[in-house]
This record gives structure tokens, sequence and C-alpha cells, in this order.
């Protein structure tokens, strides 16, 4: 039985060639670390004479550790935790992360961003936009509409997170803030891995990519970092034409190429999701490329083919690297 | 009315003891972070789990240190022979009480401070047996959203008909009037619709215990399947 | 196991809706043949290799041919067995008897569920065919399975369903065919007439089919009927047909509100008593009509056999129709409506008991022969019957059962079920009485006997240490009773106290120790409901190591019990009142006439003539005190059989004698079964098991008013007390006179019933008869279902015994006292049935004189009650047949009877005497005939 179905019509060879490149992918990650799979209440082996942390998603009932999530067990030292698989995110500090903005309220926004609550941006933990490091005025408060306004999607980065389970966010570099021109897509979180970069930059494409860690990825047209000058200039800007500034900014064209890439990376995004394939640079590259060598329209993405076409290459594309 | 022919048969061919037939499927909604489709024989019931979430209702919020736990049962209109006006009536009520409980028993809501998790049943199919069903899909959408749980909760339904304990009851034979009693292993019995006396209750307990047992074998499996297949797909 | 599903549609309350059911398929359903290889054969019944299938129209219309012992090694399929539940309950219920009769190697495949067997309905087509594809399968499968070792035969009487079984290669007979291949030609009369739908045989009457002619109307289509009982044209209920008059019936319509008269056998229209009819009112104007002419009829009928005196007015014959006949005259508008049947909803056929009416010998023998057959239960119309062997059945009590009734014909017509014995024996007519009254006096099945406890049995020293068993064997218990007694279930006991207070003890058998519920001894009980008590024999309800030993509470041995023990001061007031398990050890078993010997006897001073004195002081004070209450003390006229033991035939009759000892005994069950009723309905207000009997209307109290006011007496009915007092003061200047009078008001009265305290309400609970707000029986459990009832719920209300789960299902519950009511009605009416029979075989060879009481005024003479034998039958003063008056005229006023040149007259409760002689009008009938001297 398959447990999770894809939603698509697939003709009979579809449906082989898929159950085959599912079959060899299973084959292929079987060796790993097949038993490590755990479900609720499954009964998780340590060697009780040593001392061991029990992590997230554990339990001790009756000196027996049991999970309380389906996932994987992993250890790293002493310690023993599940991880889960599909689960809303859960913020670790220095996380990238993708969010929208929910409400402007008291000096700070809130900001869904798929966890258990929505993170807190402190208006003090901002960058001035002028980049001026001062403690923040009334005035600053007033304006702070004219930095984000609810359904902006932006940028930051986890703080820290509070005893009881809030989260705190901050934006103290040029590379954070509001994203603009590009597409949100949302994905479980246990499909981006933590790694040492997020932020993208195909410079073929002209096109920004983030990672979010909290499954929300950002598709945009690259937008260059700002230096400080510019920025003041802007400011002048907003202070004169008060919140007209995007459509100031929307008069700056984005050609029909990088819309169209945008798309393409976009649904390749969200191809791989539906499979449950990991998701970093290289992959969504490969399914972009894939699309385009392969002559498939955008829209015909989503399809059934394309999905199976992707199975099959992911499956080839591990294979190689096993061997490698 | 002969529930149970003396060829010890009852009227959909099933012996006393067996279960009809358990469909289990995950991830039907896509939208939501967990959801599953349980079906027990003719009975069908989607459940989609939301959460843990910001709490939308602070007022609802009544302990600080755990997740609110909210259920929404539903029957569709289009889930029983005759089309009947649903309105929120007692039993609908009383139903999503009693899964709320439920769930809320095995849910570790204590680690969840300041949020809210709902869930969300309908019945797609009744024939009989739906409290059951509801239960069984919303443990499957809990696991599959990732909620952290004491356990599985799962639940089955016995009765007792013609002086026999039957396990599973039908709408036909749940309709019969006799007593009847859906068991949920795990936190706790709920209610019973006809006086039993003790030691017959014992046994249709014990039975729906079984039969709670067998289904808990049954969501096992599906969990089992779905994780290992996410793990292999997601892949290192 | 595989399943699958399948849809059905159902219509519901004029709707239609679609259902959806599952069915799974099973692999674990065996064939029940003991030659199969393949199959599980536990379970298997089927041992002969040649095996039958029957379809659903044979065992519908041949039920009597099955239960034959000719008839086995059958395959009942389950769609056979659901038609005919669907169809007939009743011979569902046989069937099913059948099947589970080891004996009779039935065997019931579940066809519906099996992997190979199950078949989809297809489109349009009805549900008969799909049923009848079904069996053919099944049947096929059974050929295919069994091949080699078995040959399988299909048994149907539907010439489609054999055409296209031999089709598909299946070999196929009629049950006729069948049954003569079988070689017992005995067996031919038991099958049942083919009707219409059924193939016609060959050699069916075609003799007269140019006269006939329709005598009834045609029955509505069902259509119709539900249309117009829908619209209130047509008023559904059971018809119920007048015991003493069979052309008249009454219909009890929710719609209407009252009864529907139906007069006549055209009215009725082929409907049976029992059947569920509609039945459509006749014009306004038709009403009165219509009864002058059933009185016609009746008077044909009425009152010309002489039995025995009604007891109550449950046994006596609707005397309405005597009422309005004389009123009828001034007053022309009728008190109910009449109607007509139109349909029938439901049959209540079964089988009957009687004889064939006298004819002459066909000249062939050998051939078939029509004959008349003639119930027992007059209610039943004469049916046609063809035979084989009508010489042997001339004589004999047969049984019947009733095939079909179509409109040609006059008579039903029906087939031999087979004999009981020769007209007149007593062993023979005593048999019918029981089947008459539905009475069970098979044997005890083996699993029933499996239940008893193993015998010699005795006290063991579990129940001696038991901790709810009281040891009360230091007790000077005795039982009194009448003699030759031995299923004692009750014994007594009185002490003295030291404060002056007595302690009265009422031990009763405790059978519930040995009759555990949900046990085939305890289903079987239940069955029974009663011991039933005929002349020469009885017919116990539990078998007979419990019913005269081990419960039997019987001298000198010890004994379970359970009892009730009070505390009461010299005035008979209960102090205190317990209850407990008991073992006890009877000392004396006495009869009534030991008891009051003891008592009158002033030399005895032993104990136990001192308790017996003691508690006879009591229960006078008890007595005293239940008929200031307002109880009455009602009589009847039961009678008393000296049998001779050699030939079990009467020698003598004699009133039964009540004494002292009698009401003391009595005295004490009452208030024991009070205090029962209390302690049991205080602690399971709900499912108590009570007895009640309703007062009386002033309508059912109306013939004893007016008799009471043609002699010039006047009684106050208006309440019990009321009666009581007024019946006291009701003395004549003969001894007798109060008596008859009390006879006749008992006759009045409905009998007390059994009931679920949950059904009722509190007020509803009250026993007219005692005065008392409570009552239960729990004293007899020997030979009463209803008090092993009632000793359950004793046993948990104390919390000796957790409470059975019968007692939690109210509907149950019902229905278990619906049945004792019917079982003990039954058990009354077959012991009158018994002593009238005994009668009868008294009078036989001894034509009597004896004095009588006029009771009833008739057009054409009287109706007395002799007090000696208790018996009632009509003398006539005209010849019957002689229509109207004549010499007589009827004074209603005055209930006289007067000769139209006043010479003479006979007025109620008027003595006469007369001469008793059995008569025989036609052979084989012999009948009591009273007259005058």
């Amino acid at each position: 039985m398959v447990m999770r179905k894809l939603e698509l019509p697939l003709s009979q060879t579809q449906k082989v060639r898929f159950k085959r490149a599912i079959e060899r992918l299973q084959s292929l990650s079987s060796t790993a670390n097949s038993d490590a799979s755990v479900i609720v209440t499954d009964s998780i082996p340590v060697n009780h004479d040593d001392a061991f942390l029990k992590g997230h998603g554990t339990s001790e009932v009756d000196g027996e550790l049991l999970a309380t999530v389906c996932g994987v067990v992993e250890r790293v030292d002493k310690l023993v935790y599940v991880r889960t698989l599909r689960a809303r995110y859960k913020p670790e500090v220095g996380d990238i992360v993708v969010g929208r903005v929910i409400e402007v309220s008291q000096k700070r926004w809130r900001v869904e961003l798929n966890f258990a609550q929505d993170g807190v941006l402190m208006l003090s933990s901002m960058t001035n936009p002028d980049g001026e490091q001062r403690r923040r005025t009334s005035v600053d408060e007033l304006n702070m509409r004219n930095i984000f306004v609810e359904h902006d999607v932006l940028c930051t980065e986890v703080r820290n997170i509070q005893q009881d389970g809030s989260l705190q966010l901050h934006a103290r570099s040029e590379k954070y803030g509001k994203l603009e021109k590009g597409q949100l897509l949302k994905v479980d979180p246990y499909l981006i891995k933590r790694r040492k970069h997020h932020f993208h930059y195909v410079d073929t494409l002209g096109i920004d990519l983030i990672l979010g860690c909290n499954g929300f990825i950002w598709v945009g047209e690259h937008v260059e970092v700002r230096d400080p000058m510019i920025i003041v200039d802007q400011k002048n800007d907003e202070t004169v034409s008060s919140s007209t500034n995007n459509t100031l900014k929307d008069q700056s064209h984005t050609t029909l190429e990088t819309r169209q890439c945008i798309c393409r990376i976009g649904n390749a995004i969200r191809v791989l999701s539906n499979l449950g394939f990991t998701m970093d640079l290289e992959v969504i590259m490969e399914t972009f490329n894939l699309s385009n060598s392969k002559n498939i329209d955008i829209y015909d993405m989503l399809g059934s083919e394309f999905h199976v076409v992707v199975t099959e290459n992911e499956a080839e594309r591990r294979r190689a690297k096993r061997r490698n | 009315m002969e529930y149970v022919s003396p060829e010890g048969l009852r009227l959909d061919g099933r012996r006393f003891n067996e279960m009809r037939q358990i469909v289990a499927e995950i991830g039907v909604v896509s939208k939501a972070d967990g959801s599953a489709v349980f079906e027990m024989g003719n009975t069908k019931v989607i459940a989609a789990v939301y959460g843990p979430r910001e709490i939308q209702n602070k007022s609802q919020q009544l302990k600080h240190d755990r997740a609110l736990v909210l259920c929404e049962y539903s029957m569709a209109q289009f889930s029983t022979g005759d089309r009947r006006r649903q309105k929120q009536d007692r039993r609908t009520t009383e139903l999503s009480l009693v899964i709320r409980q439920t769930m809320e028993a095995c849910i570790l809501t204590e680690l969840m401070p300041h949020s809210q998790i709902d869930i969300f049943l309908q019945v797609l199919q009744a024939d009989g047996g739906t409290r059951s069903a509801c239960i069984n899909a919303a443990t499957l959408a809990l696991a599959d959203a990732g909620i952290p749980m004491r356990d599985l909760a799962v639940s089955c339904s016995a009765g007792y008909l013609n002086s026999t304990p039957l396990l599973d009851l039908n709408y036909v034979e749940d309709s019969a009037g006799g007593a009847d009693v859906t068991v949920g292993i795990l936190p706790k019995t709920d209610k019973m619709d006809a006086k039993l006396p003790m030691e017959t209750f014992e046994t249709v307990f014990a039975l729906a215990s079984e039969g709670c047992k067998a289904i808990a074998e049954r969501i096992r499996e599906v969990l089992e399947e779905n994780t290992k297949q996410l793990e292999y797909r997601r892949a290192a | 196991m595989l399943q699958s599903k399948v849809f059905n549609k159902k219509t519901r309350g004029g709707r239609i809706q679609k259902q959806v059911r599952e069915v799974y398929l099973r692999d674990d359903i065996y064939c029940g043949a003991f030659a199969c290889k393949s199959c599980d054969t536990s379970a298997a019944r089927l041992s002969s290799p040649k095996i039958i299938v029957l379809d659903t129209n044979v065992v519908l219309h041949q039920i009597d041919l099955l239960e034959n012992q000719a008839i086995d090694n059958v395959v009942v399929l389950s769609v056979v067995l659901d038609e005919v539940k669907n169809r007939n309950r009743s011979v569902y219920n046989r069937i099913r008897a059948l099947c589970s009769n080891p004996a009779k190697q039935f065997y019931v495949f579940s066809n519906h569920v099996h992997k190979d067997t199950y078949v989809q309905a297809m489109e349009r087509e009805s549900a008969n065919d799909h049923n009848d594809r079904a069996i053919r399968v099944a049947t096929l499968w059974y050929q295919k399975h069994l091949g080699g070792t078995s040959q399988v035969l299909l048994v149907t009487n539907d010439r489609e369903n054999k055409r296209k079984a031999t089709e598909e290669g299946i070999s196929a007979e009629t049950i006729e065919a069948y049954v003569k291949s079988i070689g017992q030609p005995d067996l031919l009369d038991l099958l049942a007439q083919p009707t219409a739908e059924d193939i016609t045989m060959e050699d069916a009457d075609d003799s007269r089919p140019s006269k006939r002619k329709l005598v009834y109307l045609e029955h509505k289509p069902m259509s119709e009927i539900t249309a117009g009982l829908h619209r209130g044209i047509y008023h559904q209920g059971k018809l119920r047909v007048n015991r003493f008059n069979p052309f008249e019936a009454y219909v009890g319509s929710e719609s209407i509100g009252e009864e529907i008269i139906i007069y006549g056998r055209s009215n009725m229209n082929r409907a049976f008593d029992g059947d569920i009819v509609a039945i459509e009112l006749l014009p306004r104007d038709q009403w009165q009509e219509e009864k002058a002419l059933s009185i016609a009829e009746e008077d044909e009928d009425e009152d010309d056999t002489v039995h025995l005196a009604p007891n109550s007015a449950d046994d006596a014959p609707r005397i309405s129709s005597l009422a309005q006949e004389t009123s009828g005259d001034k007053n022309a508008v009728p008190a109910r409506p009449s109607g007509r049947v139109v349909g029938v909803i439901r049959r209540n056929w079964h089988s009957y008991c009687g004889s064939l009416e006298p004819m002459s010998l066909p000249a062939g023998s050998g051939g078939t022969a029509h004959a008349l057959f003639v119930s027992k239960d007059r209610r039943i119309p004469k049916i046609r019957i063809n035979t084989r062997q009508l010489q042997n059945l001339l004589n004999m009590r047969i049984v019947v059962a009733v095939d079909s009734w179509d409109r040609q014909s006059r008579y039903p017509s029906g087939h031999y079920v087979r004999p009981i014995g020769k007209i007149g024996d007593r062993e023979t007519e005593t048999e019918v009485v029981l089947i008459e009254n539905d009475v069970d006096y098979s044997p005890f099945s083996s699993q029933v006997l499996a239940c008893l406890p193993p015998l010699p049995w005795s006290v063991s020293s579990e129940d001696v240490s038991n901790p709810v068993r009281q040891d009360l064997r230091h007790l000077l218990v005795f039982s009194v009773d009448p003699p030759g007694c031995k299923d004692i279930d009750d014994a007594l006991h009185c002490t003295s106290l030291p404060n002056g207070n007595f302690e009265v003890g009422v031990h009763i058998a405790d059978v519930t120790n040995f009759v555990h519920p949900g046990t085939p001894l305890d289903d079987e009980a239940s069955k029974r409901g009663t011991s039933v008590y005929l002349v020469d024999r009885r017919i116990d309800m539990l078998p007979k190591p419990l019913t005269e030993d081990i419960c039997s509470l019987r001298a000198d041995v010890e004994r379970l019990a359970f009892s009730v023990i009070w505390e009461m001061s010299p005035e008979a007031e209960i102090i205190s009142t317990r209850f407990t398990k008991s073992i006890i050890k009877s000392s004396a078993a006495l009869s009534y006439v030991e008891a009051q010997a003891r008592m009158d006897d002033s030399r005895l001073t032993d104990t136990v003539t001192t308790d017996l004195r003691n508690m006879n002081t009591l229960a006078k004070i008890m007595r005293q005190r239940r008929i200031d209450r307002g109880a009455l003390t009602l009589a009847s006229a039961e009678v008393k059989f000296q049998i001779d033991t050699e030939t079990h035939d009467p020698l003598d009759i004699g009133m039964y004698q009540i004494r002292e000892a009698n009401q003391m005994v009595e005295e004490f069950m009452l208030a024991a079964n009070v205090s029962v009723a209390e302690q049991i309905l205080n602690q399971f207000s709900s499912c108590s098991l009570l007895r009640r009997h309703p007062t009386p209307t002033r309508e059912m109290l109306e013939p004893l008013l007016r008799t009471a006011a043609a002699i010039g007496l006047t009684l106050d009915v208006s309440s019990s007390k009321a009666l009581a007092d007024s019946l006291d003061r009701a003395v004549g200047e003969d001894p007798y006179f109060n008596k008859l009078i009390r006879i006749l008001a008992t006759r009045c009265m409905t009998q007390a019933v059994y009931f679920c305290s949950g059904d009722l309400t509190p007020p509803e609970y009250h026993h007219y008869g005692l005065a008392a707000p409570l009552y239960t029986h729990f004293t007899s459990p020997i030979r009463r279902y209803a008090d092993v009832f009632v000793h359950r719920l004793l046993a948990a209300s104390l919390g000796i015994y957790k409470l059975p789960t019968v007692f939690q299902d109210r509907p149950q519950l019902t229905s278990v006292a619906d049945n004792l009511n019917y079982r003990h009605r039954n058990a009354q009416m077959a012991s009158r049935a018994s002593v009238e029979l005994h009668t009868l075989i008294y009078f036989r060879n001894r034509p009597t004189d004896a004095e009588a009481r006029v009771v009833k005024i008739r057009s054409n003479g009287f109706i007395v009650f002799v007090p000696k034998y208790g018996i009632e039958g009509p003398v006539y003063l005209t010849a019957k047949g002689e229509k109207g008056a004549g010499d007589w005229y009827v004074d209603e006023e005055k209930q006289k009877i007067v000769k139209m040149d006043g010479s003479l007259s006979y007025s109620v409760l008027q003595t006469v005497k007369i001469h008793m002689e059995v008569v025989e009008p036609q052979p084989n009938r012999p009948k009591l005939q009273l007259t005058l001297l």
C-alpha cells in the first residue's frame, strides 16, 4: 500500500516506472539506516548502563525509552532523539527563516513561520533603514508600517527561543529584510537541511533563492545587496512620497524571462516537495535543468509525467552519488 | 430480530469477533499539517489536523502551560441514506467533546505551550461506529502532523445483541437498541446507550479491547510504512 | 476471508432509500456432509449419500411433511430460511427446530456469505428470481463439491425454477415426485394441497369445476389495502373469533377505537382466528340486520354443550349478545359497529386438532377421498382434506394443517399431519386437550436433563458453609398440602418468642439454586411457564427429579429453601420481615385433612399442633383484616375426582372442600407474596415481575347486577370493599345461596395477570381481588416460572446473585410476562378441559339425577349450574330446532321464563331437578345432555 499517494492520474506505464523508481530509492536507502525509523510508542533501544540524554520526541516510561513522534532515531554522543519527518518547524538559534508578516503591533511584527507560534520581530531587532545604531523613538514606531506591513514576506534569523516557547527574530543585517518580486513556496521543513548557506544567487538566471530553515522558500529576482547610500536615498524618497515607495520600485520592470525562471524554479520545488525529496540548490537546479532539457512547459511540470521523470532522475542521481 | 444466525453469522456474514475491513490512508489534505482517511467497512471518516499553531482566540486558552486542543466533528449530509439537515445538535457537540478529550489525553500538550491544535473530523459515510472511526482517523492525522503523543489512541466498538457480544457494530446492528460500548484504548472508555450487567459488560469490553488492539496493529503498520517511505524518499 | 459489497435498494415509509450493506464472503462455511474430504466435518449433519436441497415454497407449504422422520439429509439454505422467516414466522420456528435437532440431519448452509455461492443481484431481477437463482447456484455447488460421494437433488414446487434447474444440469424434482420415490404412500397425505402458484397436480379434483361458484368476496390486493388503511377506509386489526360462537368475530382496531363486530362467515371472508385482517365498516343501517341474522345462527350452536362452570370472565361466553338481543327490539341503534373483512394481511394458520366429519366410505378403497375435518376448537371452520386412508382416520383424532382457502370453496383446504388416537379414548382426548391449549407435554430433552444435579442429591457441606445460606435445620418446620402432593414448594414454621411475639417463617423450595438463568433447563421452564394439572396427570414445568425430590420440601430430609421470616405480634401485626436463603429439615408433611384434624383434636398438645394452632389464630386475624380492607371472598365450583388407580377412569366427583387449614396456608402464602413484592419493587422499580388484578368495569359486572336485581338483591360495586360487604349481606333462605352469588360474581372478573413493573404506573399495580396494592407470586417456584423469576429478583435484591441479563431488557421482560400469562391461561383451560373430559367419562355409564340452579335465562330454555359436579349446561324447554319462543316467553326484568298460559315459570337462581345422561347424537361424538325432571 502506498501511503502518501500522488494525487495525480498515472497511466499504466507511468505507474510501473514510478513504482520501479520508488523501489530503487527504497533499496538505496535501506542499506543506510533502515531500523532507525520509529513510530509513536516504539521503544528505542538504548544501553542503560551508559548514561544517555533523552532528547526531542522521546519519553521514558517504566525505564523504557519510547518515541512520542514518528520519525528517525538519531544519536549524537549521549543524546538520543527522534528526528521528526512531517512536523512543523523546530527552530534553532541562528536559523535563517523566511516568513510572512501577520500583524503589526506595539514595537513588533508578528511573523508566520510554520512554527507552533508566530515569530516576533521586535522593532529594536531591526537594522534601521538608515543603518544607524540608536534607540528607537516613538517616531520610528509610528513609521513601522513603512518598513513591513501585513502580508509582506521577509527573511530573518532566529535570535532566541524564550522559555515559554515563543520565538524571537532579528534582522540585523542587510541581507535580511523584505522580499519582493518573487514567489514564496511552502514545503515541509524536514525537506530542507540546515547548511552553511541558505542564500543562493543563481547568477546565470539572475535569481535569488532563499531556502528558509522553516520550509519557506523564496524564489525571486536578484537584488543587489544595497549599500547604505542607496538606502539613504530611498529613505529620503520615502519621507517624501510616504508609502508610495512600492509603486516606485515596481517601476523597475522584471523581464518576462526572469519571471518564467522564477516560475520554473518554483514548480521544480513543488514537484520535489510533492515527491518528498530533500531540497538543496543542487537538486533544485538539476530539476530546473531537467525540465528545460526535456522541453517541458512550465505548466506541464506539475503533471504526472514530470513527477515520474524527476523520481527516476533522483534515483539515478542518488545511485551515482553513492558510487562516488 | 435475529442479528446473529444460529450458525454464528451476522447479517453481513461476519462472525461475532470479526471486524469490518479497515482502510487507512495518510496525507489526504495537502494544506493540513496532518491528515488521514480511516474506513471501517462502509464507515469513512476524514480527519485533518492543523497545528500546533498560534492561538486564534485567546479567550479559549485556559491553561498557559500547555497546548489547546480543539476538535470539530461534523457529519456530511450525504453520509447517510436519507439527507438530513445537519445542525449543531447535542450529539454532535457531545461527540466533538468526547473525541477532543480523548485526543487531548494522549497528546503531550505540555511540550507546546501557547499554541493550539485543531482537529477537524468529517464523516463521509456513516455505517455505524463513527465514533471509533473518528478517534482512529484523528490519531493517524495527529501522528502525521508530527505531534508528540504518549500513545496511539485507538477505538473500537462492541455491542451485545441476541445474547452475543459482537465486535465492531455496523449501522443496522448499532441501531438495534442493544447495549454497545465504544472503547478507546489508552485514555478512557466512553459512553454506553443501554444498560449492561457487569459480567456481560466485561466480556463486551474485552471484545472491544481486542478489537482496539487489532486496530492499533493496523494503524501502526500504516504509520510505520508512511514513516519509512518519507525517510527513504527524503534520503541523506 | 474474501469480501465484497452489495447495494440494495429498499423502501421504507413510502420513500425510496438506498441502503448499502456490506457482505463479507467467507471460505470457512462447510458443506456439512460427513463424506466430504475437503470440509471441516465437526459440525456436519448429512450422513446419507442422497442429499436434498429444498426450495422456499417446499419449506413454506410442506413443513408438516418435513417434520416426518422419513425426511432427512436435507440442506436448508440460508436464503430459504430468510425468505421463510419473512413469510411465515411459525414455519420458520419449526424449520429452525428441525435444523437444531441432530437426529433429523438437517444442515443449514449459509450460502449467502459463502464465497462460491454468493449471488449478486442482477439488474431488473425480482427478489424471488434472485433467491431462486441463489438456490440453484448453491445446489450446483453442492453437486460439484460432493461430486462423486453424494447425489444432490433439488426439491422444488416452482415449475419455472425446476425447468431452469434442469437446464443448468441440476437434478430437480417436485415434492410429490420425491415423496412418491421414497415409497411410503402414507406420506402423501401429509402433502399440502398445491395452490395456484405451485405446480397444478394432475390428480387435483377437476370433477366439479363447472358448478364452482364464488362463495366469498375477493380479497383486495395488498396495495389497495395499504392505500385504504392509509386513507382510513379500511381498518387493521387482529381477528378474534368468539370462542362460543364461531360466526361472530371481533376486530380490535386502533383507528376506530372500539371493537368492530363481524357477523357470519361471509363477512369474515375466509379469515381465521388470530389473522391480522383489513376490514371495512358496513353501512350503519346494516348493523342491525346482520345482528338479527346472527342470532338465528347462534342459537344453533351456542351453549349446546355442557361445560364446566366458568371461573372468570375470561372463560365465560361473551354476554353482550343476549343483553342486546332483548333490548334490541326497543332500541334500533346498535352500540357496536360491524364490518366485513376485505383482506388478510397476515395469516395465523397453524395445525388444528379434531376429527373427520362422519361420512360413508367411498366405493373403491385405496384411492383419494375428500373429507371434512372438524376442529375441536370451535372457532376454526371445517377444513377440507384429501386422504388415502379415510378408513383409518374416521375414528381418529387427527392433526390437520391449513394450506389455502380460495373464493370458490366454502371451506379451507388442508392436509392431514398426523393421528393422535382413537376418538373418545381418554389418552387421545387428553392429548387433544394438551395440543389445543398449546401445552408442551413432550419429555424433557437430554440437554435439559443434563442441567440437573447428579442424583441422589443431598445438601452438601458447601451449601451449609455458604455464608448467604442460613442454617434453619433446628427449626420445627412442616408443610401442609393436599393429600398425595409430591411437589411441595412451601413449608412453614412458627415459634413463640420470649417477648410474646411469634416468629413465623414461610420456606419456599429454592428452585433457583438448581435452575440457573440461560441454561437449557431454564429456557425450557420459561417456555413451559407452569406445570399443568390434569385430572389424571401432571405436566411438569421442571423435570421430575427436581419437582418431586430435589426441590420438594419433603418430610425428614434436608432441603434448600428461600425463607421469608416475620416477627409477628399476637395481633398478627408484622413487626419485622427478613428474607434469607436457608437449609431446613421439614419434620412433617401434613395434608390439609391431617392438619385440620390435629387442630381440632383438643387432646393433642405436641409442638406441631401447638404451632399449627398459633398459626391458625394468626391467620384468622390476618384474613379478617384482609377482608376488612376489602378483599373479596370469591368462590369457584372446583370439583375433585376420585380416579381408579387401575383404569384411570373417574370413580366419583365431588365438590372440593375448603378447610380452615387451607385458608391458613393460603393466608401465609399471600403474606409472603406481598412482602416479597414490596421488597423487589423497592429494589428494582422498573423490572420487577408483579401480578395485578384489574378492577372490573361496571359493564363486566352487569350480568351479576341484573341477576341480583331480578331476585331483589342490590349489590354495591363501587369498590371491592363495598362489593365484599354486599356479598356478605346476600344471604338467602338456603345455605348455598351465598356461595352461588359469589360464584356468579367471580365469573364476572377477569383473571389476574403478570406484568413487568416498568410497563405500568404504580396505581395500576393494584390487585383488586386481594385488595392489595402490590402482589406477586413467590411461593410455588416448582410449578410456576413466575415464581422462579421472582426468586431471582429477590436474591438479587439481597445481593446474593447478580440480576440476570433478561431483566435489563424491557421488551424481553414484557414478553416473558406475556408468555407466562398465556401459559397460565392455557394451563387453566387445559385443566378445565380435562375435568370436562372426565366428567363426560364419568357420566357415560352413570345417568344421574341432581339438583341444579338456573343461572341464565334463554329464549328457549335456561342454563343451569350443577353445584355438585361443577358443571353448567343448557336445559331446553322447547325442542331444539323449533325457532321462536313458542309456548314460552322471557321476562327480561325479572329474569324469568314463563309459559304462555302462566302455569309454569322458571326464574334465575331457582333450584330445579335435572337428569344428566351421556347421549351420542352422532357416532363418536358423545355429549352430556341435561333434561328437566
